[in-house]
C-alpha cells in the first residue's frame, strides 16, 4: 500500500511537472534522471511477471508484440529494455504525448516494477520480420540517408544500442516509423533526442517515407 | 546461430515452462460450503450454478476465484456501489467469501442463445482487434481470446449481453470506477452500435 501512494504521488508530481512544461518543447532534457525510470531501469526484473502485467498492452500490441501495420502500434518485440522503460515512463508522465496510451500505463495500473519487468519479457522476444513495409520504390535513396546520418546511432543493423536508449529500428512497421519521424521533425514527440531532431530536420516527407521503408526492411542478426 | 540467439530462445523455453504467477496460488476455501451459502444467499439472482435465470444479474459461473474475491470485498467496502450487493456482501466472513468464490469458479457459465446474429461480425471484430482509430484495445487482451478470463480480469464468455451492456454503460458514466481507470477509458471510446455488437458477441461465446 505504501508503495502503491508513493508510486501515485510520484506519478502525480510527475503529470504536474510534465504539464508545466507543455508547450515548451524546447525546454526538454534528454533521458534526464527520473525516480520512476531510475527504479524501473534498477528492479530485478522477473519475465514471468512481466509476461502476466503485458496483459494490459496485449489488446493492441498483440500477444506476441508485433503491433500493427496500421500506423498506432508499433512492434515491441526484441526491443531494448531502456528504450521501452524510458518510453513507458515518458508517456505516463506526458513527456512523450500519447492520450490513447496513457490511460494503459497510469500508475494505478503498472507499477515502475511492473514496467521493468514487461521489458525485460518484450526484450526477449524474437522481433517478427513480417512487419508492414513501404513499396520499396525508394530504397536507395533511403540507404544512402540513412548511412549518412543515422548509422551512427541506430547501427548498421538497426540495432540501436540498449546502452545509450537508441531503439531498434529493424523490421519496424513502415507507416509506425514514417508518423514518428514526421513528428519528431515536426516537435511534436517532445521526448526526442534534439540531435535527431536537427538531423531530419530538413528532410520532407519523401526523404521519411524513403527512411522509414528501408528501416522496416533491416533484419537484425539474430533473426536471419 | 549466435550466443545472443540461443539465450533468447533459452530464456523464452523457461517462459514457457514456467506456469503464470497467479496459477502458484492455492485456493483457499470448500466448495461445498460455498454451494450451502449459495443456495441460501445467492441463488434467486445467479441461480444456484452461476448462470441466472434474467439478464439484469450476472452470469457468476466460471468467474475466476481470486476475482470473485475481489468484487465481494469491494461490493464490502462500497468501492463497487450496488444497492443489491452491498447488503449480502457485507454480512459474509472472509471465509465465506473465500467459499463462495470457489464454489462458483468450478461452475460452468452456458452461453445465452438469444443474441442477435447480425451485430456478431462487427462485435468479434472489436473483441479479436478493437477498434485502433478510437484507441479501443482488443478485449481479448485482457480477458483472453476465449473469454475466459483469468485473476485479475473477468470471464466474459456466455455473458448476458443485457449486463454487458449495463456494465459498459457504468463505466462510461464513472458510477463503476473500480477497474484501474481502463474499462472507463475504454467504455467512453465506443460507440453506441459498437457496445450493443460486443455485448451481443460476448454473449454468444462458449
Amino acid at each position: 500500500m505504501k508503495r502503491f501512494l508513493i508510486v501515485a504521488l510520484t506519478g502525480a508530481v510527475l503529470s504536474g511537472a510534465a504539464l508545466a512544461q507543455q508547450g515548451k518543447a524546447g525546454d526538454y532534457v534528454w533521458n534526464a534522471p527520473d525516480p520512476e525510470k531510475d527504479r524501473a531501469l534498477a528492479h530485478k526484473a522477473d519475465p514471468v511477471a512481466g509476461k502476466v502485467a503485458y496483459e494490459v498492452c496485449r489488446g493492441c500490441h498483440r500477444a506476441d508484440a508485433s503491433g500493427r501495420a496500421d500506423a498506432i502500434y508499433p512492434q515491441l518485440a526484441g526491443q531494448h529494455t531502456t528504450v521501452l522503460i524510458k518510453q513507458l515512463v515518458d508517456v505516463r508522465a506526458g513527456r512523450r504525448h500519447n492520450p490513447k496510451m496513457e490511460p494503459f500505463v497510469s500508475a494505478e495500473v503498472l507499477s515502475a516494477e511492473d514496467i521493468g519487468n514487461i521489458a525485460s519479457y518484450l526484450a526477449l522476444l524474437p522481433t517478427p520480420t513480417n512487419n508492414g513495409k513501404g513499396d520499396g520504390s525508394k530504397l536507395a535513396l533511403g540507404e544512402r540517408l540513412y548511412r549518412e546520418n543515422c548509422v551512427r546511432c541506430h547501427g548498421n543493423y538497426g540495432e540501436g544500442s540498449a546502452q545509450a536508449f537508441y531503439p531498434v529500428v529493424a523490421s519496424q512497421h513502415y507507416e509506425y516509423l514514417f508518423k514518428e519521424l514526421q513528428m519528431i521533425r515536426d516537435g511534436e514527440r517532445r521526448n526526442s533526442y534534439p540531435e535527431m531532431v536537427q538531423v531530419i530536420k530538413g528532410y520532407g516527407d519523401d526523404e521519411l517515407r524513403a527512411l522509414s521503408d528501408y528501416m522496416s526492411r533491416l533484419v537484425l542478426p539474430a533473426n536471419r | 546461430m549466435n550466443g545472443d540467439k540461443f539465450r533468447k530462445i533459452a530464456a523464452l523455453a523457461l517462459l514457457g515452462a514456467l506456469p503464470a504467477a497467479s496459477a502458484l496460488a492455492q485456493p483457499v476455501g470448500d466448495a461445498a460450503r460455498g454451494r450451502e451459502l449459495v443456495e441460501q444467499n445467492c441463488i434467486a439472482c445467479h441461480g444456484v450454478d452461476g448462470n441466472g435465470p434474467v439478464p439484469s444479474f450476472p452470469k457468476v459461473a466460471g468467474l475466476h476465484y481470486e476475482y470473485t474475491i475481489k468484487q465481494l470485498h469491494e461490493f464490502q467496502g462500497k468501492r463497487r456501489p450496488s444497492e443489491i450487493m452491498q447488503p449480502i456482501a457485507a454480512v459474509l466472513t472472509e471465509q465465506q467469501v473465500q467459499d463462495v468464490a470457489l464454489y462458483f469458479a468450478s461452475q460452468r457459465a452456458v452461453p445465452v442463445d438469444t443474441v442477435d446474429a447480425s451485430l456478431l461480425p462487427l462485435g468479434r471484430k472489436l473483441y479479436e482487434d478493437g477498434n485502433s482509430d478510437s484507441g479501443v484495445p482488443a478485449c481479448a487482451g485482457c480477458h483472453g481470446t476465449e473469454g475466459r478470463g483469468n485473476a485479475r480480469f473477468p470471464r466474459l464468455a456466455g455473458q448476458f449481453q443485457e449486463y454487458v451492456v449495463a456494465q459498459i454503460q457504468q463505466f462510461a458514466e464513472g458510477k463503476r470506477t473500480n477497474d484501474k481507470r481502463m474499462m472507463q477509458v475504454i467504455a467512453n471510446r465506443l460507440t453506441a452500435e459498437e457496445v450493443q455488437a460486443v455485448a451481443h458477441y460476448i454473449a454468444s461465446m462458449p
